[in-house]
């Protein structure tokens, strides 16, 4: 039997449901389509927070329960490339001030590989300030995340393993350093599924600009099967190409050719065993139907208020591509989507040189519409039931980086051995920050986090126990934190 | 903490091979020296000197009302916060201050009306002063660590990257050649460049204090001023006596080698690949080919065998899609089903592999891996009108099974086969070896771009080559060695730049030639592009027959604009100059009269004061007599049509030897161009020494201009018993028949790949293919005649090989595949009748709807079949090989399936299975368009016969007629659909036979569900 549909690979055992996708998908094909079929959908067919098994082995999206009770029902990741600069958001070392300009440590100077072009120490050129009740300490430059202060947990001891880019991106996804492993997202839809049958259970919002570092191997399935994958919405213009049929199809006609369709499909797939792929295909053409009637609904920003397109920074050009991408993710976990990440493009965070005025880019373009997206959780009581991660694939140095001749513009390099991630919603102890980087804000010693510790962490919080969530691969139960030791961050729960 | 603050002032790097030039001060950066007293109170403050002159020019559009480009200059602080391109100014630097190079370049205000010399100087002293806001104190001055300087500091990351392109090998403007310390002193006709230890004194520092290159010159050379940061740097070398270090060269020689160690030659890739002994297995009868043996051997350790067969008609649809991206014809079902005599299958494969579409489906696979578009990349991703020559080369080499030794020989080193400056007319091999080089002219290069053009970019350039042809030819991730020594493999940093250093006699980066001719463009000067104009005469008399008559247009249109405007230019210019007294006027006049070069001081100085009184824009009289504004857009539009029908000059996209001596490359610490290191020569690397000869230069004996690099490195790469060159392409070959390679990381045979499956049949293709001369096709045939190839792709869930080989590595069936996004689209044009199968030559169109949908589209008849910007009408139907590939758009359907984005090249297409896939099969109006014509095409055979029609459908699509049960569900469905749309076209005013159309409609509906169907759309 092939792994793919191998009966161990049952992400959460549960009770047994009658309703199976294929009947649901005959019921298409009756003719029952339109605006009654979206509804007898949403209250019938899928009543939410119901846990549906898998009634065969075959990989499904339907929802199901976690290994425990959770608060968190959804994620919105917001994935940050490039490597933000902890000392300059986050983790505030006045003690760079005094050694502005000193040649790095022996300790520091030996784990740099390229001394080349590492400066002296380098204070932050952004102020901290204290914020809510808890006191947290957060850069000035970011003054609308700062207002979130007891919203939000601060893991202040990360740490990867490495420094380059496309590696540490798809550690930080899929906790090792190649490609081809499937991504949090991936395991988080394959753990609890979808709680809405209508859209993609993980969505990708990917910036207009363009794709981010290792492009759509970001949100990848890996050895999971395909329909756990992230699936690309447009946030401009139609959400998706060819969402309608052409103008001019009867009805009738594509009522009955949908369900020619399906019948060979079917066929196609049951003379076919072994074949993890048909039934992905299968799933996809159930799912675009579905979508025409609610992907447009979703992502239609304008049934939002004045006010709220305004506190998203929709109406400035520097927040509004951001913004309407925070919106949008608001809108879809509002909807039952299980996992949605939004993306920045190519690796923006990648201050080497001009930090101050790159850094201030970055934030300019994501801190307000964060900030509204926590406000607007918040004020719909979504925040309970939604887990907010944002983070990027490493830190920065503390040392400048420059090159000889251009101190000025003098910025940092990557800096793997410790980072800053916040965590905030549902199950997240606000106000809280764990651990700590050493003086100089180089690297995490004190109650250091690793990759692995943060993916229990989310999964963790999901009601999902990293331990437990497996997938039968090469005969061997993988999981996301692979055979790596892994710890939930309890400290920061709530 | 202390151990934190063992401070360790040593850890920068020591560089003993410089004479070291200490600096007394390192104070070059904060205050200009406008600074006065402590507290600053005499500098500049921008509520005083500033705001005025941006309340009177700038707010309109950055601050009252609107912000344009997200800037607002109405604070200090706003300023500095800048807009969309980033700040605005650079405090305490005017010259690198955007803000400044918009004002001075005229490009800002909008409108021609430039600030007046004076604002501008304002505005260049409060920011070199620090650009200070009311109340503030002046920043300390920061010390900064003392740097030495060497001519390397100087000449490689100052002045190759800034002046060359005026004052070096190609040009010496001034007499000038600042390429070496000997040739700045020597200097031009203005004398020495550089006095020694006297930088005041020096030409070089006066010229650029002088503000050299102006604004203008800045924009018509592309090229960026030299900052107030290196003129220090500079003065501080001539001061010191321009001191040149003992420039150390990074050789590899035979002996032991730190960074690469014998030790390290030992991994399995590095290696030659050894004849391996063929496997004597249990199950002989299964065994066609030595391929089988191998095969069969490892799945009999495991217990299991090959699957059976799969059917005929399973297989001839298999291996036409394989051979030629497209089903097989109705016809050619038929016949072979008719053909029992023994060796059908194996006439069949060779009847595919002498098909002319043999070479449009595997070209497919080796543009993907050269990283092959239709276009530059980058922000503007401009096109690239002379690309497909390269594409049709490309076709026409595999058809022809051009041995792949000579296959790579000629797109690595073609114009150094043969002297083609001496050959007056090239014969059509000489041509396809110049045109052949374009393989490394392929990933993007984004220097076409009028400000991308500078070294960094053209390093980028040369960067991507490497990868594409490391990764493409010898399956090494050699990009990763680009910044540092490679993590994983013993490539050192150094083997690196010595690759790239291969390329660097063709692309040298401060000799640059941008990658191809600007197609009506308006700047004021042509740089020189990289192309080469040897094409058949005829071709150029046709573009030149085609250009004729819209060349005629032009002139026509621009002439009666003139008419138009020039006597209202005099008007506007007498107005302007107005006030002026009478005799200033004439001297105004008689300055602009006079060539630059031969205007006194004064007159010089007369131009620049009313170069924007005297030289109106088209804009300016608009603004001026409202009459003007209709006539004049409407003859401007037209010029700009008339422009872009034109067709481009034929050329050959070719890489070919500069000639002379290219500048040293050196290698790039971090990869930074400002950052270089010791030089290097010419190389491969180091770590493949094993059963190859070493890389020898040999420069080609017919002329003394080329440096023959190329050509050594080539015939380094097709020594039979190389280590990887073999091996990378049968792996490849492999992968696109059986889905994965024997090694499945195609592009990585380091440690980081996976290792290969089956080494010993892996190394016995390898010497198999060159023994047998390198034959692609010969290699095909080898696979395809396999049992394993010939394996039917079911797997039986009870049996053994689904527990002992789930994942298929041992190849226990064959793999089922979904068509890839090229064959997807090939098929459904052919298989709907409307292919239209023309080979070569220009790309078809592409238009991106309202929407955002890219859809291929004809070129218009207005541009006579040449690439061109004319608005297109008509659905593209020819091989989507042949439709414009575009990296910033590409083909909408052919993106959703997977089609690469070419960043800068691709060996393994994805696979992905998603909703939008469904969306566009199944909604998209060109799909339903298609299964029209398909209907069309089948009530044209087949007459009025429900039954014959389902036939033909199933025959047509899925290569095999229907079973009795498929053929009466059939019927019905038609039956069912031809009923609805008859409901529908009662609805509606007749103006066609109802009766007809429904059917025609009905059938219709039928094959848009066939095309979405997984029988059409997998292959078993």
């Amino acid at each position: 039997m092939d792994s793919k549909r191998n009966p161990r690979n049952r992400p959460v055992a549960a009770s047994a449901q009658e309703l199976s996708r294929r009947d649901f998908f005959s019921r298409v094909g009756d003719g029952l389509y339109g605006a009654a079929l979206a509804s007898l959908l949403q209250s019938d067919l899928f009543p939410t927070s119901i846990a549906l098994a898998a009634s065969n082995a075959v990989p499904d999206l339907r929802p199901r329960a976690g290994h425990f009770p959770a608060k968190a029902k959804a994620v919105i990741q917001l994935f940050m490339h490039g490597g933000p600069s902890q000392v300059d958001l986050f983790d505030p070392k006045p003690l760079l001030e005094k050694f502005a300009g000193q040649p790095p440590s022996r300790d520091i100077a030996n784990d740099i590989l390229f001394v080349g072009n590492a400066g002296g120490m380098m204070p932050s050129p952004f102020k901290f300030s204290k914020h809510g009740q808890s006191g947290m300490e957060i850069s000035n430059v970011l003054p609308h995340l700062s207002r979130h202060a007891d919203d939000i947990a601060l893991v202040r001891s990360m740490f990867s393993t490495n420094f380059t880019h496309g590696p540490a991106v798809f550690f930080m996804h899929g906790g090792r350093i190649f490609p081809d492993r499937p991504t949090v997202g991936a395991w988080v839809v394959y753990g609890l599924g979808s709680e809405n049958q209508n859209l993609p259970a993980y969505v990708v919002l990917d910036d207009p600009k363009g794709l981010p570092t290792v492009g759509i191997r970001n949100w990848q399935s890996g050895w999971l099967p395909p329909v756990y994958q992230g699936t690309r919405l447009r946030s401009e213009g139609s959400p998706m190409l060819n969402l309608r049929p052409p103008d001019g199809v009867p009805p009738g006609v594509l009522e009955l050719e949908r369900s020619l369709l399906a019948r060979l499909s079917e066929a196609h797939r049951d003379s076919r065993p072994g074949q993890p792929d048909l039934e992905a295909r299968l799933a996809s053409y159930e799912l675009a139907a579905r979508m025409q009637l609610s992907a447009t609904d979703a992502l239609d920003l304008s049934k939002e208020s004045e006010a709220t397109r305004e506190m998203y920074g929709l109406n400035d050009e520097p927040t509004a591509s951001y913004g309407r991408r925070c919106l949008m993710a608001r809108r879809l976990v509002e909807r039952g989507v299980r996992m949605v990440q939004i993306y920045v493009e190519g690796q923006i965070w990648d201050n080497h040189s001009d930090l101050e005025t790159s850094l201030r880019y970055c934030c300019n373009k994501t801190d307000k519409p964060i900030g509204a997206l926590l406000t607007d959780l918040k004020q719909r009581g979504l925040y309970d039931s939604t887990l907010v991660v944002w983070g990027g694939e490493f830190g920065r140095l503390p040392l400048s980086q420059v090159t000889p001749g251009r101190e000025k513009n003098a910025g940092r390099d990557h800096g793997p051995t410790g980072f800053t991630v916040w965590m905030g919603g549902g199950g997240v102890k606000g106000g809280t920050v764990h651990g700590a980087t050493d003086e100089l804000g180089y690297k995490a010693v004190e109650n250091r986090v690793s990759v692995h510790d943060f993916h229990a962490t989310i999964l963790h919080l999901l009601g999902l126990d990293f331990g437990r969530l497996t997938y039968n691969h090469h005969g061997l139960n993988e999981k996301l934190t692979g055979q790596e030791p892994a710890r939930v961050v309890k400290e920061i729960l709530a | 903490m202390s151990r934190h603050l063992l401070l360790l002032a040593s850890s920068r790097r020591t560089r003993k091979w410089l004479i070291a030039v200490l600096l007394s001060t390192g104070a070059w950066v904060a205050l200009s020296s406008g600074a006065t007293g402590e507290t600053g109170k005499d500098l500049p403050r921008f509520e005083s000197e500033v705001l005025p002159v941006f309340q009177a020019n700038c707010l309109v559009c950055h601050g009252d009302g609107q912000r344009q480009k997200g800037l607002d200059l109405r604070s200090r602080d706003s300023v500095l916060k800048g807009g969309d391109s980033g700040p605005a100014i650079v405090p305490g630097s005017a010259n690198e201050s955007l803000l400044v190079q918009k004002v001075s370049s005229g490009a800002m205000p909008v409108g021609g009306k430039k600030l007046a010399d004076a604002d501008i100087e304002r505005i260049r002293r409060w920011i070199d002063a620090g650009a200070l806001k009311q109340g503030e104190e002046p920043a300390s001055v920061k010390k900064l660590p003392p740097i030495q300087l060497t001519d390397r500091e100087i000449l490689t990351a100052i002045l190759h990257v800034k002046c060359l392109v005026c004052h070096g090998k190609r040009d010496t403007q001034g007499g000038l050649d600042m390429r070496t310390r000997a040739s700045l002193l020597k200097g031009g006709q203005s004398g020495p460049a550089i006095v020694l230890g006297k930088p005041d004194e020096s030409l070089v520092v006066r010229r650029i204090a002088d503000g050299h290159p102006s604004p203008e010159l800045q924009n018509e050379y592309f090229v960026r001023p030299v900052t107030s940061n290196e003129v220090e740097k500079l003065r501080h070398w001539i001061a010191g006596g321009a001191p040149v270090e003992v420039d150390e060269v990074l050789r590899v020689g035979d002996g032991p080698d730190a960074l690469v160690r014998d030790e390290d030659r030992k991994f399995w890739s590095f290696q030659p690949p050894k004849r391996s002994i063929v496997p004597k297995v249990r199950n002989r009868e299964r065994v066609r080919s030595a391929v089988d043996a191998f095969l069969l051997d490892k799945l009999e350790a495991k217990g299991l065998s090959f699957s059976g067969d799969a059917e005929p008609l399973t297989l001839l649809r298999r291996a036409t899609f394989d051979l030629t991206g497209m089903p097989p014809a109705p016809e050619e079902v038929v016949a072979f089903l008719q053909d029992t005599k023994p060796g059908a299958y194996e006439r069949m494969v060779d009847r595919l592999l002498a098909s002319p579409h043999y070479g449009e489906r595997w070209a497919r696979f080796w543009l993907d891996a050269a990283g092959y578009a239709d276009s530059e990349g980058g922000g503007g991703d401009s096109i690239r009108p002379q690309a497909y020559r390269y594409r049709d080369y490309v076709i026409r080499s595999l058809n022809a099974d051009k041995p792949y030794d000579r296959f790579l020989l000629e797109q690595i080193a073609g114009d150094e086969l043969f002297d083609y400056k001496a050959v007056k007319e090239p014969t059509a091999e000489q041509l396809d070896n110049l045109v052949a080089t374009g393989f490394l002219r392929m990933t993007p290069d984004r220097t076409h771009e009028h400000d991308a053009n500078f070294v960094p970019t053209r390093l980028e350039t040369i960067a991507d080559v490497v990868e594409m042809v490391g990764s493409t030819v010898m399956g090494l991730t050699l990009g990763c060695a680009r910044c540092h020594d490679h993590k994983f493999d013993p490539i050192p940093q150094r083997d690196y730049y010595r690759f790239s250093a291969i390329l660097r006699s063709a692309y040298d980066p401060y000799d640059w030639l941008i990658p191809n001719k600007l197609v009506g463009g308006n700047q004021k000067r042509e740089p020189a592009h990289r192309e080469l104009s040897c094409v058949p005469e005829k071709e150029r008399q046709e573009a030149e027959a085609f250009n004729a008559p819209i060349q005629a247009e032009i002139k026509r249109l621009e002439s009666s604009l003139k008419q138009l405007s020039k006597p209202l230019e005099a008007k506007l210019v007498d107005e302007n100059l107005s006030r002026l007294p009478e005799q200033l006027k004439t001297e105004v006049r008689q300055a602009f009269e006079k060539p630059a070069e031969k205007r006194s001081t004064l007159e010089k100085y007369l131009v620049e004061k009313f170069r924007t009184s005297v030289e109106v824009t088209q804009k300016d009289l608009e603004e001026r007599f409202k009459e003007f504004r209709e006539p004049a857009e409407k003859l401007a539009k037209a010029i700009t049509q008339a422009k872009n029908r034109l067709r481009p000059q034929p050329g050959i996209r070719a890489l070919f030897d500069m000639g002379g001596e290219a500048m040293p490359t050196r290698l790039l610490r971090r990869g930074d161009p400002f950052n270089p290191g010791p030089r290097v020569e010419a190389g491969v690397p180091s770590v493949l020494r094993e059963g190859v000869a070493a890389y020898k230069v040999v420069a080609p004996s017919w002329t003394t201009n080329s440096s023959g690099y190329r050509l050594a490195l080539a015939r380094w790469l097709v020594q039979p018993s190389h280590p990887l060159t073999a091996r990378v392409i049968v792996n490849r070959i492999w992968q696109h028949h059986f889905a994965d390679g024997i090694v499945a990381t195609v592009e990585n045979f380091g440690r980081t790949g996976t290792a290969p499956t089956h080494p010993e049949l892996l190394d016995w293709l390898a010497t198999e293919f060159v023994r047998g001369g390198w034959s692609l096709k010969t290699l095909h045939r080898l696979i395809m005649t396999s049992t394993a190839y010939r394996q039917s792709s079911h797997l039986d869930p009870a049996a053994s090989a689904a527990q002992r080989d789930p994942d298929n590595g041992l190849l226990s069936r064959f793999p089922m595949r979904r068509m890839d996004a090229d064959q997807l689209r090939d098929s459904i044009l052919k298989v709907s009748g409307r292919l239209d199968p023309t080979p070569f030559g220009p790309p078809e169109g592409v238009e991106v709807t309202a929407e955002g949908e890219v859809l291929s589209k004809s070129v218009p008849a207005a541009c006579g079949g040449g690439v061109c910007l004319v608005p297109a009408v008509q659905s593209a139907v020819r091989r989507s090989v042949y439709t414009l590939l575009r990296r910033e758009t590409p083909v909408t359907l052919l993106e959703v399936f997977d089609a690469p984005q070419l960043q800068p090249n691709c060996l393994k297409r994805g696979q992905s299975t998603v909703a939008t896939q469904a969306l566009q099969l199944f909604n998209g109006e060109a799909m339903r368009e298609s299964a029209r014509y398909f209907a069309g095409r089948i009530i044209d055979v087949a007459g009025s016969d429900v039954g014959k029609h389902i036939e033909r459908t199933y025959l047509a699509a899925l290569s095999r007629p229907p079973a009795p049960a498929e053929l009466s569900a059939g019927r019905d469905a038609v039956q069912a659909l031809t009923g609805q749309w008859l409901d529908q076209l009662q609805k509606e005013v007749p103006t066609e036979p109802r009766q007809s159309k429904a059917q025609w409609l009905g059938l219709a509906s039928f094959c848009q569900v066939i095309l979405n169907s997984p029988d059409f759309v997998y292959i078993d």
